[in-house]
């Protein structure tokens, strides 16, 4: 990738970002009118704030897009790299997120010792991780670590295991 | 006074002083290095478990976890990218670029110096200046405290990154989540969407996590296949000793503990804030600010020296006026009345050995900090580095998730610590720094605050804001740190026309 042409594509990026944090400013200061008195004071000035640095990130960002596209009318391309992906792996990437979800969820469920392992165990292969000792052997050493620091020494109160759940 | 000093000291030497003081700091080191535990949660644990000890020995805890804490939060923020306590947050702007250099080791060992020194410092100040300093924050109004919290988040949104309108859009979108919830002076819901979570507001630390540890995992995730970590981490440099460190480091470790002094005797202004004062003037005086965010050890150093500093000063207030400085200064004041001992001037006339005696101890677990933080953390700690990074990223996911649940019990937690985890991500590849964004919901209520206060007191007459000698130095200091950073962006820009040409 040429310096250029990630200059160009974080200032697309930043026109839409820009646009983005100037529709949070004025959402804020919308709301913020309707607060009483003296509470109102800090939402209307800090959207308003935001609505103005926002404005220099959307010039810029129009200015350079208005600058590739008339050199691309011209027939010059100056990007002639794809743009750097927002996520670099994007399967890796989703089955992470969607990894925690469904640890999040099964965790007042099935208890918090349990769906931990069962979540470190499965997100190590899934990452690809393919010895099994070595699974097996973290996952249980840390496990066994988590439950002698929050159970037995801070008695922390985390979710209950289902097979002890009365 | 002196005399009294020279006197507490066996006491703080006693044996049973000693082991809580080894324990205290232990403890602590733990505690600061696990995400979602916190000094504040683990002294409060800790206070009934005391009540039939001696006072000495109870501080002696007090005393070794409070320390020991602000080193163990730079462990996680050097080597995972997860700030253990909100003060380690500018560690780990330069800690955790080492780690990924291969220099995880000396990030640490100078983190570890740098605490310890910065303790010291702040223990020294304690014992010699606490009556002297204190009566200067008597002076400190409403006023000055908003321009404490406006000069933290400005100087914070231009001096980290590049850009200062994506720096400001960051710190003002913080100002806003810290806004979210129910507004402690009107009793009106600000921004809940009549959502119950969210009349509480966002917690810090969850904010904090989301924002600051999810992200690189996310990045550790997407590139298994590739060597994440540098194995050559913990080896230590041959110029990485201790005369070499001290060499490198003194004058940072000088400024920033004065810096960590002074934050440390205004009330509510903590160790983050102290931290980031330091971060900044330290990067503003280098030679090199452009290597700063991208491993620099002056960055450690200057935060962790301006962090631990700010621990036995923000006990000034709280020793000789009674008032806390702290959550943890709170609690300092709850163990000595549990113990019946009554806070305040009449402190040093009555139980001399147990003033003058915690003020060793903070000094004597500074110390302690460079034995057991060396120990402790290079050589077991970081051993976290050499799992394979498909068992890194789970296990670290755990662990947030135990630190995040552990704060309110509440599961809905783990969503919002993700769903900020996201935004960190997306916001990182934009190009927008996140410090100012944790800072923003930080400092944002208190300078709301302290306005709000400001107004009501002078009838919402603004020019007060203006008119108050300590506020004009403030905002003198403010404009130092505008107008420098602009002379350097215009210089900046000066240079790349004169390339190009």
């Amino acid at each position: 990738m040429t310096g250029k042409g990630i200059d160009k594509t974080m200032n697309y990026r930043d026109l839409f970002s820009g646009i983005a944090f100037l529709i949070i400013g004025v959402t804020t200061v919308w709301m913020g009118k309707g607060f009483f008195a003296d509470a109102a004071y800090v939402p209307i000035g800090v959207g308003t704030l935001m609505g103005a640095f926002s404005l220099p990130l959307i010039w810029r960002g129009m200015k350079s897009v208005l600058a590739a596209r008339t050199t691309t009318a011209a027939g010059r391309h100056t990007t002639p790299h794809p743009a750097p992906a927002l996520v670099d792996h994007a399967p890796r990437f989703t089955t992470t997120l969607g990894c925690c979800l469904v640890y999040y969820t099964a965790l007042p469920i099935v208890g918090f010792y349990t769906t931990s392992a069962l979540f470190i165990t499965l997100l190590a292969v899934l990452l690809g991780e393919r010895r099994p000792a070595v699974v097996a052997g973290i996952t249980l050493g840390f496990i066994t670590l988590l439950y002698a620091l929050f159970a037995v020494v801070l008695k922390r109160p985390l979710p209950v295991e289902f097979f002890l759940a009365s | 006074m002196f005399e009294s000093l020279l006197n507490a000291l066996p006491v703080a030497l006693q044996l049973g002083s000693l082991i809580s003081l080894f324990v205290g700091t232990l403890i602590g080191i733990l505690i600061g290095a696990l995400p979602g535990l916190n000094p504040v949660m683990a002294i409060a644990l800790m206070l009934p478990l005391t009540y039939g000890f001696d006072p000495i020995i109870a501080l002696g805890l007090v005393a070794g976890i409070y320390n020991g804490s602000m080193y163990g939060g730079a462990i996680p923020a050097i080597l995972l990218n997860i700030p253990g306590t909100p003060a380690a947050i500018a560690t780990t702007f330069d800690g955790y670029p080492m780690t990924r250099k291969g220099e995880g080791g000396l990030a640490l060992k100078t983190a570890c110096w740098s605490s310890a020194i910065g303790g010291i410092v702040s223990a020294l100040a304690l014992m010699t200046l606490a009556p002297m300093l204190a009566k200067v924050t008597l002076a400190f109004g409403p006023a000055e405290y908003f321009w404490v919290a406006v000069f933290g988040l400005v100087s914070i949104a231009v001096l980290v990154g590049q850009d200062v309108s994506k720096g400001m859009l960051s710190a003002l979108l913080g100002v806003i989540i810290g806004l979210v919830g129910i507004d402690t002076i009107s009793g009106e819901e600000r921004f809940t969407f009549d959502s119950l979570y969210l009349s509480g507001g966002f917690e810090l630390l969850i904010v904090l996590i989301g924002l600051y540890a999810v992200p690189p995992v996310l990045e550790m995730a997407e590139k298994r296949n590739e060597s994440y970590f540098n194995s050559d981490s913990f080896r230590a440099k041959p110029s990485g000793g201790s005369l070499g460190l001290l060499r490198r480091h003194w004058r940072t470790w000088s400024r920033s503990s004065l810096i960590g002094v002074a934050v440390g005797i205004l009330p509510g202004a903590g160790g983050n804030l102290a931290a980031l004062l330091s971060y900044n003037e330290a990067k503003r005086k280098a030679p090199d600010p452009e290597t700063f965010g991208s491993g620099n050890p002056v960055g450690v150093a200057a935060a962790e020296s301006g962090n631990s500093a700010d621990n036995a000063a923000a006990m000034i207030p709280s020793l000789t006026l009674g008032i806390p400085g702290n959550l943890v200064a709170a609690l300092v004041l709850g163990a000595l009345m549990i113990h019946g001992l009554q806070p305040g001037p009449q402190l040093f006339t009555r139980s001399p050995d147990v003033a003058f005696g915690f003020m060793w101890q903070m000094l004597l677990t500074a110390m302690l900090l460079l034995l057991l933080g060396g120990m402790v953390a290079t050589r077991l700690f970081a051993q976290v580095l050499r799992m394979p990074s498909a068992l890194l990223v789970p296990t670290t996911l755990v662990l947030m998730a135990v630190g995040v649940y552990t704060v309110n019990g509440n599961v809905t937690d783990l969503y919002v610590m993700l769903a900020f985890g996201l935004a960190g991500y997306l916001l990182n590849r934009l190009g927008f720094p996140l410090a100012p964004v944790v800072l923003g919901v930080l400092l944002g209520p208190m300078a709301e605050q302290n306005f709000r206060l400001t107004m009501l007191i002078a009838q919402n007459d603004w020019t007060v804001l203006f008119t108050r000698p300590i506020s004009l130095g403030i905002i003198a200091l403010l404009a130092v740190v505008l107008l420098s950073q602009l002379w350097k962006t215009l210089r900046h820009r000066r240079q790349s026309q004169d390339q190009a040409a």
